[in-house]
């Protein structure tokens, strides 16, 4: 009778003692996954828009501080974000191509990538297209986001500006944008079934761009 | 026996300006019949975009111009390589050459990042471009002077 209590005491401590080595090794992986930064990889994600799976990839190569670029963006991006990112037909990625031309377009891409680690790409980008004209004369980019971000959310994109993860993912853009040849911006590419064209950035206003896609998706 | 030799020679020799516009004639109405087909194996969109990036026409005509514009060249090429009224669509041929080549002048000047969309798709501008553009322009006066004066000498 004893040797059987005896057995039940140790194979309760056996199992107490599996559980606590459990309950601290998922201690540790919480721990671990709270310290993984963001790469340039999860930075990429956060500046696409919709799903990966979608018929259509729209890659969009920009810099801030072009005027056409902006044109594109309020005339073409917002509405396709709208009608074809929102409803999954649509992939929407944007890279950035900062040209040397521009004296405060690298700045404005660190500042993107940077909100892009905190989640607020989209609102930054949208921001920095918007006051193109005023931050573009002043290089003042933080005072064109003042209703965009917090304070807080401020201070910690400020922090991030020169940080390895938002270096690597303008440089892995620029290498793509080079790696292709490209010299100007906007520069548009549509990918469908695998196959990818390259549409004239002055050419591409959105009722075009929607016919085509459009043509595309009954394809 | 000499005299008999030499009447073939002469014959070829006095028609070579035949032989010269029958070549560029096929070469001219080639290139045609080639610019409207690698436009029309490609969806019109591509064309329009091509077209609206020279930024001289309103949207509604590219769209018109991007749809109708291949089968015109596809056509004028048919006619250019039979011959039938080659004075005229040689004409319409260099005319045509003279309005491309303008509009690809002014988007150079205009240091516009254009498609040529000569040949379909993904063309750039450049001085390539332009010296084969130069080219065509030179050959369409050519058949066009050619057919004029052939005219001239049969009348």
């Amino acid at each position: 009778m004893r040797r059987k209590s005896s057995r039940w005491i140790a194979g309760l401590a056996v199992a107490c003692a599996a559980m606590l080595i459990a309950f601290a090794g998922s201690l540790s992986a919480a721990k671990n996954a709270a310290q993984v930064k963001p790469t340039h990889v999860d930075l990429a994600a956060e500046k696409s828009l919709g799903t990966r799976s979608a018929p259509v990839t729209l890659d969009v190569y920009s810099d801030f501080q072009c005027p056409s670029c902006r044109l594109f963006f309020l005339t073409a991006t917002t509405p396709l974000m709208n009608d074809y990112v929102a409803s999954g037909k649509v992939y929407l990625v944007h890279h950035d191509f900062p040209l040397p031309m521009h004296a405060h377009s690298a700045e404005a891409a660190k500042w993107a990538n940077a909100a892009a680690e905190i989640g607020k790409f989209r609102e930054v980008e949208t921001a920095l297209y918007t006051k193109q004209d005023t931050w573009g004369a002043t290089g003042k980019i933080d005072d064109a986001l003042d209703n965009v971000l917090t304070p807080t959310e401020m201070k910690r994109v400020r922090g991030l500006l020169d940080s390895p993860e938002v270096t690597a993912s303008i440089q892995h853009d620029e290498d793509l944008a080079k790696a292709k040849g490209l010299s100007g911006t906007p520069s548009i590419f549509i990918t469908h079934k695998g196959q990818t064209v390259q549409i004239p950035a002055q050419g591409a206003t959105y009722a075009l761009v929607k016919q085509y896609i459009d043509y595309l998706l009954t394809q | 026996m000499d005299t008999t030799s030499t009447i073939p020679v002469t014959s070829a020799r006095a028609n070579w300006p035949r032989w010269l516009l029958l070549a560029g004639r096929l070469i001219l109405g080639g290139v045609f019949i080639y610019a409207g087909y690698a436009k029309l194996r490609e969806p019109w969109m591509l064309f329009a975009f091509s077209i609206n990036s020279y930024q001289i026409l309103p949207e509604s005509i590219v769209s018109i111009l991007a749809r109708t514009l291949p089968w015109f060249e596809l056509l004028l090429g048919v006619v250019i390589v039979s011959g039938v009224a080659l004075r005229w669509t040689a004409a319409a041929a260099s005319g045509l050459f003279i309005l491309f080549s303008a509009a690809m002048l002014r988007a150079y000047v205009k240091n516009l990042s254009i498609d040529c969309g000569c040949f379909g798709y993904g063309e750039k501008l450049g001085p390539l471009r332009f010296t084969f553009e130069g080219a065509l322009l030179a050959l369409a006066l050519g058949v066009t002077i050619g057919a004029f004066l052939m005219r001239r000498r049969k009348t």
